[in-house]
């Protein structure tokens, strides 16, 4: 048996929102410690991982592990339903074959209730390897979306290398070809502002910038977020909220020369 | 062609070892299509007005290039990088399957004519599609082409089915295309059928899959095959594809079954069973090692003075072809996440873990529970609502 609610409905909107555009569908595993998600994209080029634990709920109770299929459209759509300030609480019986949302206005002079049917799947679960990466940014999320949108101008990929210089970020097309780059930055009055990078090693790669753009939908959920590379590795971009859990995507990079040996490794 | 009955078997006796998937899901992944195979399906699919072939000014077929052309670049927009693999000699044993296909395309050349004096259009649709073969020279042009659009192409010593299986058994591609069964029997670990349709979903056979639910070894398996009829020996009969699992898994192997059936069984004259074995398990093939495959740019002039030149296809068409194999090959550096993280596992849902206990649980008490499961799995993909009843009426969606 699930019961968990959110004080701040508008968490969980937003999460669904920003994903519902990578994954159909998917299963929300809860257990005592919280709830999580794991899911990639149709062409198994992008892998979302989503964990929101027990104290960003308040009460939390769930006393047996339970994998409750979810289709996110059809989920997003009930979100909907619910204003920003609603209160909102997820229950599952062990045996059930739905969900029920509960929607509670901030006056609580309105509440709504709704069931939404769960289906059945089985998907592959992949192990996310704890890596050192090469570098590490952590920068104000709304830079990153503009940073995105603004290479989408240009092309279709990114190329993002980072050196003692900076991260650049540098795209290419028919019509223009042109970079953005971010340099350290610690002096902003507030913290939320400033860019750290940590460097270990110079990496240079490049990705869809698609799979990014539908990543930076997060920016609404946290004004930080974490950029981690290494050399030959997906990329992972973290939003966290506050203390209470965190969004990761994961992106597979193109790959140079690609092709014959490509065709090697598989 | 192929083998007999097996689609059908496995669908009744280890429904979890097909599983459908859209074709998106193959992004990136390396095919080994077998070509002969693709290009009978559009010389019989892709028909010009009426009935009669597609043809250029000149009156020569072009429907196996017009398709293959259009299918591969559909392929490759998905991602998905194919290789082209072509029949050579069919082994001795085959003789007497292609003598009477022989015997069938006659018949059917004789009915084909018939219908035309009568003016019979259905029949004469259907004779028609039986007397269609893929010519040598029409084999050529396809490979022409292929190579021309940098597509790499193989050509088999023999079987395709078979080349194709040791293509995927050495890692070199990811699964073998075709509509064929007895690329399983040859060893292919994973068998793509219905590739052909872009929008539609991939049926996927996995080979370990059915082993484990027939709960048989590989050699096992392949004497089921012979027994239910593949393409190189008579088949024993009476003996259809239930009763050659039930029989194999009883007897060990098909001597242990022709010592023990019932005497009404009769084993035919031509039963050459060591021969037959050793095909399917040595088959004459190219080995993986060997076969070096690459995807090269598409060679535009050549291309177009093949196409719009030689065969007088439009030139425009050609030029957006061309421009969509050039665009396609851009996108063809994206890597897949799965290459870099490995699968440890799978997430089931709760409701369909609770459903294959249930399902498990009927199958050991009766019969019908365990159809009723098979039908379900049978609904294929992943993914998949619940089909209970009485649990419609009282979840629906409702607003308070």
């Amino acid at each position: 048996m699930l019961e968990a609610t959110l004080k701040q409905g508008q968490l969980l909107k937003r999460i669904i929102d920003s994903i519902k555009e990578l994954i159909n569908d998917a299963n929300f595993d809860c257990n005592s410690s919280g709830i999580s998600l794991q899911a990639m994209d149709t062409a198994h080029i992008s892998l979302v991982h989503l964990l929101l634990r027990a104290e960003a709920f308040d009460p939390y109770r769930c006393d047996r592990t339970l994998s409750l299929g979810v289709n996110i459209t059809n989920f997003n759509k009930i979100l909907k339903c619910a204003s920003n300030d609603d209160q909102v609480t997820l229950k599952a019986n062990d045996e059930g074959d739905s969900i029920s949302l509960a929607f509670e206005s901030g006056k609580k002079e309105r509440y709504s209730e709704f069931e939404v049917k769960l289906i059945e799947i089985e998907a592959d679960q992949l192990g996310i390897p704890d890596t050192e990466y090469s570098v590490l940014v952590h920068m104000p999320s709304a830079e990153l979306k503009r940073i995105c949108s603004d290479m989408a101008i240009l092309g279709d990929t990114v190329t993002i290398t980072a050196t003692k210089e900076g991260v650049k970020f540098s795209a290419s097309g028919e019509i223009a070809s042109g970079s953005i780059t971010v340099r350290q930055d610690a002096s902003a009055d507030d913290e939320d502002d400033n860019t750290l990078i940590e460097l270990n090693e110079p990496v240079s790669l490049t990705f869809a910038l698609k799979y990014l753009n539908i990543f930076c939908k997060s920016a609404s959920l946290s004004n930080r977020v974490a950029l981690s590379l290494s050399k030959s590795s997906p990329l992972l971009v973290e939003f966290k909220f506050q203390e209470n859990g965190h969004i990761r995507y994961y992106l597979a990079p193109k790959m140079e020369n690609e092709g014959e040996e490509n065709a090697d490794d598989e | 062609m192929g083998i007999k009955g097996l689609s059908t078997l496995i669908a009744d006796t280890c429904p979890d070892a097909m599983k459908e998937h859209p074709i998106k899901s193959y992004f990136s992944r390396n095919i080994a299509i077998d070509a002969s195979m693709c290009m009978y399906q559009f010389l019989i699919g892709i028909r010009g007005a009426g009935i009669g072939d597609l043809t250029n000014e000149a009156g020569e077929i072009t429907s196996h290039l017009q398709g293959l052309l259009s299918r591969t670049i559909k392929l490759l927009e998905l991602g998905i990088k194919p290789v082209y693999v072509f029949d050579g000699k069919a082994p001795d044993l085959k003789s007497g399957e292609l003598d009477k296909r022989k015997e069938k395309l006659k018949e059917a050349k004789e009915e084909l004519e018939k219908a035309e004096e009568n003016g019979d259009d259905e029949a004469k649709n259907m004779y028609f599609k039986r007397t269609v073969r893929v010519t040598r020279d029409q084999a050529d042009e396809a490979k022409k082409m292929l190579k021309l659009m940098g597509i790499p192409v193989i050509e088999a010593p023999s079987e395709a089915e078979a080349q194709c299986a040791e293509l995927v058994k050495t890692g070199k591609v990811f699964a073998t295309g075709t509509e064929d069964m007895d690329a399983l029997t040859f060893g292919t670990s994973i068998l793509l059928r219905q590739l052909t349709n872009p929008e539609g979903k991939v049926r996927e056979y996995n080979l370990e899959k059915i082993l484990e639910g027939m709960d048989i070894t590989m050699d096992q398996f392949i004497d089921i095959c012979i027994l239910c009829g593949c393409d190189y020996t008579d088949s024993i009969k009476g003996i259809g594809p239930k009763k050659a699992l039930q029989y194999v898994k009883k007897y060990k192997d098909i001597e242990g079954v022709i010592k023990n059936m019932p005497a009404q069984h009769k084993v035919p004259d031509n039963f050459p069973l060591e021969r037959v074995r050793e095909i399917f398990k040595q088959p004459e093939v190219i080995k993986g090692d060997e076969v070096d495959l690459k995807w090269t740019e598409v060679d535009e002039k050549g291309l177009t003075e093949f196409l719009v030149t030689g065969k007088k296809f439009n030139e425009t068409r050609i030029a957006n072809a061309i421009d969509k194999l050039r665009a396609s090959q851009k996108q063809a550096s994206q890597g897949r996440l799965d290459s870099f993280f490995q699968v440890v596992g799978k997430s089931t849902s709760s409701t369909l873990e609770k459903n294959k206990k249930a399902a498990e649980l009927a199958k050991k008490k009766g019969k019908k529970g365990a159809s009723s499961a098979a039908a379900k799995n049978k609904a294929g993909s992943g993914t998949k609502r619940k089909r209970e009843e009485g649990s419609s009426s009282s979840k629906k969606l409702k607003k308070e």
